[in-house]
């Protein structure tokens, strides 16, 4: 009996895991985690600098130089085929997956364009973050404008 | 019997609509109640960036100085129709450049034009009502330096029967109840400058606040997030159509927030998180942006003293 009964449960769990990772399945999906990920590897980098801009975090010239060349680096990567048409929130199985619009294709290349205004904010970060707080201060703000460039246009509000 | 009977039900009809067109009409100001003021340009400017009058009334994607050429023709797209920003320059023919500091007051506190007809509340006079006359002086002073727009704008394109005017005349009676900012005693300065900016120019709570089915915000969820309005910017995708809950509330609203991840976020763009703002909330932040480091601070602390409430779908 007791024996049927871990069999069972043992049954259950292999379901309610694969259920699971069935649940978890979505169109893009490589895409869309790749992607996602990448944008944290932006947040943590500004993250950084950000915590000097706030007042939490002392001015410190090696972290800033080091987190404003990594974001100008991302910048400057190759993401397009993180990007593939149809991977948007409207799309078939992607509502609360991707917040990416569907004019961020239907309007392309007005994307690329503000992507380029984010990476000319970040070449100029990158070559002042080593120069005091001061630089890093007046730079968050249009870096924060290349940000918004896409998140303004292209981005459908956080589900809560 | 029954014509007597259907004689009573026309004239109770008749008298019905007669007290609804009565009480229906705009109200005019008492310009004995204007006080003598010498404008404070600095102030005005101010409460423009904090009303964020840019944000409709300027052109779309504006930047830097075109944010102040302030001739309309944003479009607002609404579950109610498409309304239209109407040109508030200081042109004399397309703009406001006419008007009398009385009619601009009437405008902003009382939603009725020059030419008495009903403003439709998409123009956020039901918040803009609390700001004492003396800051109405100084936000017209400041906008009457700004460059005059000769093009004239668009008439707004509603669905029926939103686009009766006189029916803003009764929305008004349901709904146009509050009276002028005074702070509250005991209360920190810094936290009644927030509760004046976030409720009276800033008009939070426009799209922060839920409406209910006539589109009168729901006092009692004041800011714990609500469904776009906004149906140009909103999707097919039913969970991205959110504004988000600004209560502190920890998980749903903005709870873990500090008071400088709030002025910091209004002042950079970035949340605690360091995702920046995105849609609507870009143009407002960029706004607030312009204010003074303690107004940005007094909106963080005013914001965090409000009542935490979890979030629902309405």
């Amino acid at each position: 009996m007791k024996k049927l009964f871990s069999r069972t449960a043992l049954i259950l769990s292999l379901c309610a895991v694969s259920s699971v990772a069935v649940a978890e399945d979505f169109p893009f999906k490589k895409q869309i985690v790749a992607r996602q990920a990448f944008m944290q590897v932006y947040a943590y980098n500004l993250g950084l600098l950000g915590a000097m801009a706030k007042g939490e975090a002392d001015y410190d010239a090696k972290i800033a130089t080091g987190a404003a060349g990594n974001l100008l680096a991302a910048a400057k990567m190759d993401n397009s085929t993180m990007w593939p048409k149809g991977s948007d929130a409207e799309a078939p199985g992607l509502d609360g997956k991707t917040r990416a619009k569907t004019e961020t294709w239907s309007t392309y290349p007005k994307v690329t364009e503000k992507h380029q205004d984010l990476t000319d904010a970040l070449i100029e970060m990158a070559a002042v973050a080593g120069n005091g707080l001061d630089a890093v201060k007046s730079n968050m703000g249009a870096v924060g404008k290349g940000c918004k460039g896409c998140h303004k246009s292209f981005r459908v509000p956080k589900d809560e | 019997m029954l014509k007597k009977i259907l004689f009573y039900c026309a004239a109770v009809a008749l008298l019905i609509l007669l007290v609804l067109h009565f009480i229906s009409l705009p109200r005019t100001l008492d310009a004995s109640l204007i006080p003598q003021h010498k404008a404070d340009l600095q102030n005005g400017e101010n409460l423009f960036w904090a009303g964020g009058c840019a944000s409709c009334h300027a052109q779309k994607e504006a930047r830097a100085k075109a944010r102040l050429m302030l001739g309309g023709g944003v479009e607002l797209e609404t579950p109610f129709g498409v309304f239209i920003a109407p040109n508030i320059s200081p042109d004399r023919q397309a703009g406001i450049g006419s008007w009398n500091t009385a009619e601009f007051i009437n405008a902003m506190v009382n939603g009725v034009s020059p030419d008495s007809t009903h403003y439709f509340p998409a123009f956020p006079y039901p918040n803009y009502r609390s700001m004492p006359y003396t800051d109405l002086i100084d936000l017209k002073a400041f906008l009457d330096t700004l460059p005059p727009i000769s093009s004239a704008t668009a008439d707004h394109r509603l669905h029926f029967p939103f686009n009766i005017r006189a029916a803003v005349g009764l929305w008004k009676l349901l709904y146009l109840n509050t009276g002028t900012f005074s702070a509250r005693p005991g209360v920190e300065a810094s936290v009644e400058r927030g509760r004046y900016l976030v409720n009276g120019p800033g008009h939070c709570a426009a799209c922060h606040t839920p409406r209910d089915l006539f589109g009168g915000e729901i006092k009692n969820r004041l800011l714990a997030g609500a469904r776009s309005l906004d149906s140009a910017s909103s999707t097919k995708a039913p969970k991205s159509n959110r504004i988000p809950n600004i209560t502190p509330h920890a998980e749903d609203g903005i709870g873990k927030w500090s008071e400088n991840d709030i002025a910091y976020a209004l002042e950079s763009g970035f949340d605690p998180d360091f995702d920046s703002f995105g849609g609507s909330m870009v143009e407002v932040q960029e706004n607030m942006a312009h204010l003074p480091a303690s107004d940005r601070l007094a909106i963080a602390r005013y914001l965090k003293s409000i009542p935490a409430l979890a979030s629902t779908r309405d």
